[in-house]
């Protein structure tokens, strides 16, 4: 059944039915933020995206491109368990796994997210088991805070090289199945 | 005949059988980890713990013989808590590597963990039990004792159905594990069925390692064609990939398949696959190289020369037979040929044939029906037509064979991409008489056809169109069985 709801309008009033005086006022909004933008150039309230930037409000930071992060030495956190790409439900992500010497034994030898098929759900980063994939960058995956984008189709296809990232002063955390990697609990600081 | 009742239900049992069997063949599941039916009973794992009254303990459902009267349940709150207690000792020194374990998916850990455990560890982490991992044992297998719950199906399978013995436990308590015996190597025919058994994540195939999560491949009954045998075989694939071959148990043929089986799915892609058909020595896409073959066969025809044919113990029935047509009623020769008949026994006592093609039966029924020549018989003709395999091994010169195949070859001139039965369907006749189908799992490439096909075609080029009918009447002149 569709629900329906009235809505009275109030009725105008006398100054409102002759029109003049609310073009005046409303002209006068116009010429405020006129003067404000020619004197005050400072207090205007738009920025001149994609030269500047503003950093992205609460959650919305979460909810930002993909990232795989490293551990200590270098190599991805990741093993390639598929469980991202399991659970994605736009089929965005795909991994090809491969051996390493390592006691991890298992590496993404291919990573590849489509961020024009994702839907930034990020059920990828919940399904995680090692707390590798992260939508933690701070950035519009292809828009300007990418800082891969060139502003291309292509620039929303995420390969190795641009998720197997490290953040400016990231701690390196000791979650996941740290326990067969002795990297992790070592106390080497980059 | 004992009566007894599990879970309120009575069920007419048969004489010395066990809990467990009878409460699988009425729908009843008791979980079990060193069980298995084709192995001797060990009872060492725990895990089938039901409840029997008048008994003072839980007994084990694997091993317990059934007397008449008794009364057992599978599901009250002390088996209940047996089963999550058993998990948790079971637990207790794994080492929960599930993100690179390739067994998620078929892990009988995972899902008797969700089922009956949902239980948090006791044991720190520091203080669980380090052994090997990653340990390379043989031609196939990975072996992780770390993620082993010590259910000896894998020693059992040695000693019992390989009989090689190459596996035992060593050391004691919690510290045993899995061992081979020094300066020895796992390397028997039947070594892959270890990993299929193994319950946990211990035994691993090499070949299957990191390839594919177990969960996302789809399963296609087949028949595998490395011998005489026939074994039914499951063949797993994922978007037009052939990733592993699994037996399909049955009562006839086959509980087990070997390694050579297992790795007979590699024809399908591989560096060496022939995708494209070449007629004199160039590649051409699959309608002008029938029709390149056609104006070929059409030469030859005109000029009266002597067209062979080969049938094949590789190919199929409706293949053979649609070679057969082909030469008799269209070509009009008399030069076909098919192999003598072969020797059929199981060479090892458990699945290899020492005849290794998979379809002589038929084709010696076939040759014998229509009096079809012997290879030997070929003494010289001017244009071969036949399987490349067979081709190989007959002294023709290259340059005048037709050879259909599915492998690249450069010193042939003409060859012909055909689909693997992988990739089409086909009938076989097994070293039993057992009459059984392949089944398409994956698509073929797209410049490839079936022999079928392909005699099809060209018999329509010549101006003969064979109805079905025609080319499947041989099916009523054979001599097989079949399983139901």
């Amino acid at each position: 059944m569709i629900r329906t709801k009235k809505i009275e309008s109030k009725p105008l009033n006398f100054f409102e039915k002759i029109y003049i005086i609310e073009v005046i006022r409303g002209f006068s909004v116009t010429l405020k933020h006129f003067f404000i933008n020619l004197f005050f150039p400072s207090k205007i309230p738009t920025i001149s995206y994609p030269e500047e930037k503003v950093l992205l409000p609460g959650n919305a930071k979460l909810k930002s491109r993909h990232r795989i992060k490293l551990r200590s030495d270098g190599t991805p956190k990741c093993v390639a368990c598929m469980m991202c790409s399991t659970i994605c439900p736009a089929d965005c992500i795909h991994i090809e796994a491969a051996e390493t010497e390592t006691p991890v034994e298992k590496y993404p030898k291919v990573f590849n997210i489509d961020i024009s098929k994702c839907v930034m759900c990020g059920l990828c980063v919940e399904a995680c088991p090692e707390d590798a994939i992260s939508m933690d960058t701070n950035e519009i995956a292809g828009g300007a805070y990418s800082r891969f984008s060139n502003f291309q189709k292509d620039g929303l296809f995420l390969t190795k090289n641009e998720l197997f990232i490290k953040l400016k002063d990231e701690k390196i955390s000791k979650l996941g199945a740290a326990n067969r990697l002795e990297n992790e609990y070592g106390e080497r600081n980059d | 005949m004992p009566k007894v009742i599990i879970d309120g239900k009575e069920f007419i049992a048969k004489e010395n059988e066990t809990v467990l069997n009878v409460a699988e063949r009425n729908g009843i599941y008791i979980p079990r980890y060193c069980y298995h039916p084709a192995l001797s009973i060990a009872g060492n794992c725990r895990m089938c713990l039901v409840e029997i009254e008048k008994m003072p303990k839980l007994q084990i459902a694997c091993a317990t013989t059934v007397t008449d009267g008794m009364v057992i349940h599978t599901q009250t709150e002390k088996v209940k808590k047996a089963r999550q207690d058993v998990l948790e000792f079971l637990l207790l020194n794994h080492p929960l590597d599930c993100p690179i374990c390739d067994q998620v998916g078929e892990c009988y850990l995972q899902d008797y963990y969700m089922e009956y455990g949902l239980k948090k560890s006791r044991i720190d982490l520091k203080d669980k039990n380090r052994k090997p991992k990653r340990r390379d044992i043989g031609k196939h297998l990975i072996l992780d004792n770390e993620r082993c719950i010590l259910c000896t199906r894998c020693v059992r399978f040695c000693e019992e159905v390989t009989k090689t013995s190459e596996l035992f436990i060593n050391s004691r308590g919690d510290h045993s594990f899995i061992d081979i015996k020094t300066e020895e190597k796992l390397d028997n025919d039947y070594s892959l069925n270890i990993a299929d058994i193994c319950p946990v994540g211990a035994f691993t195939s090499k070949d299957f390692r990191f390839k594919e999560r177990v969960y996302r491949l789809s399963s296609t009954s087949s028949i595998c064609l490395s011998c005489a045998t026939g074994c039914k075989i499951k063949v797993q694939h994922n978007n037009g990939k052939i990733y592993r071959i699994l037996p399909d148990p049955n009562i006839y043929t086959n509980t087990w398949i070997c390694d050579n089986g297992r790795m007979s799915y590699k024809i399908t892609a591989g560096p060496d696959r022939l995708t494209k058909s070449i007629i004199k020595s160039e590649e051409h896409h699959l309608n002008k190289a029938i029709i390149k073959l056609f104006d070929i066969l059409k030469e030859a025809k005109e000029k009266n020369l002597k067209i062979a044919i080969l049938l094949s113990d590789y190919l199929s029935i409706e293949d053979n037979f649609a070679l057969y047509y082909l030469g008799f009623e269209i070509l009009k020769t008399d030069l076909i040929y098919a192999s003598k008949e072969k020797e059929q026994k199981i060479e090892d006592g458990i699945l290899i044939n020492k005849d290794k093609t998979p379809n002589s039966n038929a084709v010696s029924q076939i040759s014998k029906l229509y009096g079809i020549k012997k290879y030997e018989d070929l003494k010289d003709c001017d244009l071969l037509i036949g399987f490349y395999d067979d081709i190989e091994k007959l002294n023709i010169p290259k340059n005048k064979s037709v050879a259909l195949s599915y492998k690249a070859d450069k010193e042939y001139d003409n060859l012909i991409a055909i689909k693997t039965y992988f990739e089409t369907e086909g009938s076989f006749i097994n070293w039993q008489y057992f009459l059984r189908k392949t089944a398409p799992s994956v698509s073929a490439p797209t410049d490839t056809i079936s022999v079928y096909d392909l005699c099809l075609k060209i018999s329509e080029l010549f101006g003969y169109y064979p109805k079905e009918k025609e080319l499947n009447k041989i099916f009523n002149e054979l001599k097989y069985k079949t399983e139901d």
